[in-house]
């Protein structure tokens, strides 16, 4: 069972992060926003440091996967953990790529 | 003890009861298996047919053949058919037909639930037959969109029968996947430890897996919009606060992934079949676990390219579209080590391995179309276009449909015992991917020169008549095509020579045992040293015949299998499987009573069905367990094993853990729409919000704390074995409590107010339900103890209603602090 949750959690967080960050632009772009008296650039500034906080929690989870302590002992599932520990990490900076790259609430 | 000798003992004790009897009261996997294969192909009949319909009346402009309002009920049927009653369940079937022998095992984890999970699909499946012989039959696309599938839009009963029939049918593809999990994870032979697993089995676990999380949204899209249909609960509703963009993000949440379910089990049966063609082994198999884990989770950040068109943000879409070319990468992964399995070893092209390559030209292409509507720009020219129609069959047809009839001609000697003689199979080879082509290729052109899709009709002069034409033509040779394979499958099982056991020289466990399949698959289990044991040790089959491996003694006289840890494959206990019922049957035609006492509105029949489906369960699980403890089983070649309801975690706790898996997405679904609403929907605020009071939080908190302390109370008291009565009262009195506070919320807004009220009553609804559910669940277990079921070592059933109180617990205060926070911030 652990080496089930090695191999599913790294995707499973970027899913979260993505979905969150999705929420995020959601609630940046809704009247809701603007009651809160916030402006458009702090939104644009929280969506991006969610995205390097996503970034740095797969960097995290990579590291963390290669360490002795955490490590599966089966040479299988490390292999496979990591490469999609790999995976996750870059699928976190290029599905949320956009924060930093395209208009905001257009 | 010989080999005949044991063989008689063994179908004795598993065989399903004779003559037609044994239809319906079957739990065996193989006798299921082929019977949801059976109903899958017969749905796929009349889809085809329906297609055929569309294709005539689209073959000619201006075509009288049928109006408009038939029409849409055609091409609504076809899609519906195609994806929920025929390759949802096609999957199923395969997978509850072929795990168990591939992992070399002798059944699914839950035999009943397998049963039950097959009726529930025939009968909602009928239901939606029925209407479509009615002819009032869903009509708003396979999608279902509010506002279009609205009481005001299509105040009939067309509709209804979409929304109560799939969701009874979508309780066959949880049972399934329940079955399927719990399956690959702990029933295989000994020794066979994560990596040895035959590679089916990797992608049915994440496609199941992917059923559990996935089909929960529209199942929660569908209870809405039924409620919004039977009694004005105004969730899709602007004018009310709702928002019809809702369903579309629950309909897709479900909708991508679903598209994956099914190109997935697709992929797994090409990586098996595919080196046996090839004469070697599957290349890069790590690689290819990676490939399919990445895919089941990517697919679900991909929703949104379904709702381009709908005006979200630009930032938003491009999330999407960025998610949506990425899948490719996975996919071509897959690709490209298929491509350098067959490098490797010496292609032979049999019939099985000519379908595997129409498959990889035919999806290929799909899936650079794939790629292209995930391009926004072009996606805003072609949505809604037959270039999406073509888009979509490409895939599915080239993804699923090649892949699952190379499946047929490559498993087909193993269920018939028969060696193929009429060789029809080629011809039709050639009419199908021939006719397939032709039709949609034309079909993307006629997209691209700009012919919508789902219209019933179109004017001359567009340049779309001759195009329409040739694709009608080649949809016709398709046909005929799909007749001839259905011809060939008739023939050959019925009359052709008989075969030998492992005709293709394959590796893997399903051709070690005779065919057609013995009811009990395996006369003892193997012990597992590689991924093609075959290969190992081609005298495998002789000596498990023998008795050579485990539990090769039927003395017991009982249906025994064994379990494994999750990833070593060190056996781990001896499972006792329940024995021939109709307990199944029973209870999926009384499940059916809730659902048509909601299509025909016959209210007081719900709660009746609903009673008589927990009376069942009831006698059903009263039967498992036993009052007392027998200590460790020989289980042959010198190993002892304890049993299965002598364990800490029996299999009901791994099933209740992954029922609870879908049912936490469901309840996330849920609260996603909420926020939703709360964030995005016009009218909103609503006139006013709840407040939560004093009493409210007050029994919710004393309430799950109650009921989490007194059964931990209970447990500890069975552990040194004293009574649990004090604990299993206090924790049915917490269950009470959480009931009374989720009913608080009931009892202080109106319904149908508006869109938010609607979801304080689903969301306190769902919290009343559960507190009902433990508080049956305790009182069970303290009618089992008293029993003398629950004592001694057998106290594997407290674990299990534990983790359903916390799992109520957690959702009572999640579901009630979210539906309180409004009225607390203002
Ligand atoms: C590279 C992989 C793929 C990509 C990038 C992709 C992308 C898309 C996009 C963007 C759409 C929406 C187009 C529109 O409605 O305007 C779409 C529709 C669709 N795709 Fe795919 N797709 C891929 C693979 C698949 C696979 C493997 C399947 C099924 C096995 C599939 C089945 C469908 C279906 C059923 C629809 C249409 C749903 C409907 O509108 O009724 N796709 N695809
Ligand atoms: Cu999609």
């Amino acid at each position: 069972m652990k080496d089930i949750l090695r191999i599913s959690v790294p995707l499973t967080v970027w899913l979260a992060a993505f979905s969150a960050v999705y929420g995020l632009e959601g609630l940046v772009c809704s009247h809701r926003w603007a009651e809160a008296g916030l402006s458009l650039a702090a939104g644009r500034g929280i969506l991006l440091a969610a995205w390097a906080l996503a970034v740095a929690l797969q960097t995290m989870l990579l590291l963390v996967l290669r360490s002795p302590r955490f490590a599966s002992p089966s040479g299988f599932a490390r292999s496979v953990s990591l490469t999609l520990a790999g995976v996750a990490l870059v699928a976190t900076a290029w599905t949320l790529l956009p924060v930093a790259a395209t208009s905001l609430c257009l | 003890m010989n080999a005949l000798r044991r063989h008689r003992a063994l179908t004795r004790i598993w065989a399903s009861d004779p003559g037609w009897k044994g239809w319906f009261t079957t739990v065996n996997h193989t006798d299921l298996g082929r019977m949801f294969l059976f109903v899958a192909v017969f749905f796929f009949v009349i889809g085809g047919i329906l297609a055929m319909l569309i294709r005539a009346q689209l073959a000619t402009p201006r075509s009288a053949f049928v109006g408009p309002d038939i029409y849409n009920q055609i091409f609504t049927m076809h899609g519906t058919i195609m994806m929920f009653l025929f390759a949802i369940p096609l999957f199923e079937g395969l997978a509850v037909y072929l795990l168990p022998k591939i992992l070399g095992t002798r059944d699914l984890a839950f035999p009943r639930l397998t049963a039950y999970g097959f009726w529930c699909y025939v009968f909602g499946g009928s239901l939606l037959i029925v209407s479509l012989l009615a002819g009032i039959a869903p009509d708003s696309g396979w999608f279902m969109y509010p506002p279009l599938s609205s009481r005001i839009a299509s105040p009939g009963i067309n509709t209804d029968f979409w929304l109560l029939g799939i969701t009874f049918v979508e309780i066959s593809a949880i049972c399934a996947s329940v079955e399927i999990t719990v399956t690959v994870l702990r029933y295989r032979a000994p020794g066979m430890s994560l990596p040895r697993m035959p590679i089916f089995a990797w992608y049915a676990l994440v496609t199941a897996v992917m059923i559990l999380t996935g089909f929960p949204p529209l199942i929660l899209g569908s209870i809405l919009l039924e409620l919004e249909r039977a009694f004005g609960m105004p969730f899709f509703q602007v004018e009310h606060g709702g928002d019809s963009l809702l369903w579309q993000h629950l309909f897709w949440l479900f909708g991508h992934p679903e598209v994956y379910i099914i190109f997935l089990p697709a992929a797994g049966v090409v990586s098996m079949i595919l080196p046996v063609m090839a004469r070697t082994t599957l290349l890069g198999y790590g690689w290819i676990v990676a490939a399919a884990v990445t895919l089941g989770v990517l697919s679900f950040g991909l929703w949104v390219h379904h709702m381009f068109t709908t005006g979200i943000p630009h930032m938003g879409l491009a999330f999407f579209s960025a998610a949506s070319t990425l899948v490719a990468v996975p996919t071509g992964v897959q690709i490209f080590a298929w491509i350098g399995t067959i490098w490797k070893g010496s292609p032979q092209l049999k019939l099985p391995m000519m379908w595997i390559l129409a498959f990889f030209a035919t999806f290929v292409i799909g899936g650079l179309t794939g790629v292209m509507v995930a391009v926004v720009p072009f996606d805003w020219q072609v949505h809604d276009t037959h270039f999406i129609v073509a888009h979509l069959h490409y895939v599915l047809v080239g993804g699923f449909v090649f892949p699952m009839l190379a499946a047929l001609y490559y498993w087909m000697p193993h269920a018939t015992g028969r060696k193929r003689f009429f060789k029809l199979g080629e011809t039709a080879f050639w009419l199908i991917s021939i006719g397939f082509h032709v039709t949609f290729l034309a079909v993307h052109w006629v997209g691209l020169l700009g012919q919508r899709r789902r219209i019933h009709t179109y004017d001359e002069g567009q340049g779309w008549e001759v195009i329409n034409l040739v694709a009608s033509v080649g949809g016709f040779v398709t046909a005929v095509g799909f007749a001839l394979v259905i011809v060939d499958v008739a023939l050959n099982a019925a009359v052709a020579i008989r075969g030998s056991r492992d005709p293709w020289q394959a590796g893997t466990l399903e051709w070690a045992m005779p065919t057609p399949p013995p009811a009990y698959n395996f006369a003892s289990l193997p012990l597992i040293e590689s991924r093609n044991p075959l290969y190992d040790d081609p005298d495998l089959p002789v000596c498990l015949v023998r008795g050579e491996g485990y539990l090769g003694d039927p003395s017991r006289g009982r249906r025994e299998t064994l379990t494994l840890e999750v990833a070593s494959g060190k056996p781990a206990y001896v499972v006792i499987f329940p024995t021939n019922t109709a307990l199944p049957i029973l209870m999926a035609f009384v499940t059916g009573g809730i659902f048509v006492g909601m299509l025909l509105k016959l209210y007081w029949l719900v709660p009746l069905a609903a009673l008589g489906v927990a009376a069942i369960v009831v006698r059903w699980v009263w039967s498992l367990g036993s009052k007392r403890d027998e200590g460790p089983l020989e289980v042959g070649r010198g190993l002892t094993l304890p049993l299965a309801s002598e364990a800490a975690d029996p299999p009901g706790w791994w099933g209740s853990l992954f029922l609870l898996l879908a049912n936490a997405t469901l309840f996330g679904s849920l609260l996603f729409g909420y926020a939703f609403l709360w964030t995005v929907a016009p009218n909103w605020p609503p006139p006013n919000y709840l407040e939560p009071g004093l009493v409210g939080p007050a029994l919710v908190l004393g309430g799950t704390a109650l009921s989490m302390a007194g059964i931990r109370l209970a447990r500890w008291k069975l552990r040194c074995g004293g009574g649990p009565w004090l604990g299993l009262l206090l924790s049915v009195v917490g269950a009470v409590g959480t009931g009374m506070a989720a009913g608080t919320l009931l009892l202080r807004t109106s319904f149908d107010a508006h869109a938010y009220s609607a979801t304080i009553w689903v969301i306190g609804g769902y919290v009343l339900f559960h507190a009902g559910l433990v508080g049956g669940m305790i009182t069970f277990l303290t009618l089992r103890a008293a029993a003398g079921y629950v004592a001694g070592r057998r106290v594997g059933e407290a674990r299990i209603v534990q983790l359903w109180i916390d799992y109520t617990a957690a959702v009572a205060l999640l579901g009630l602090g979210v539906a309180w926070l409004p009225g607390v911030l203002t």
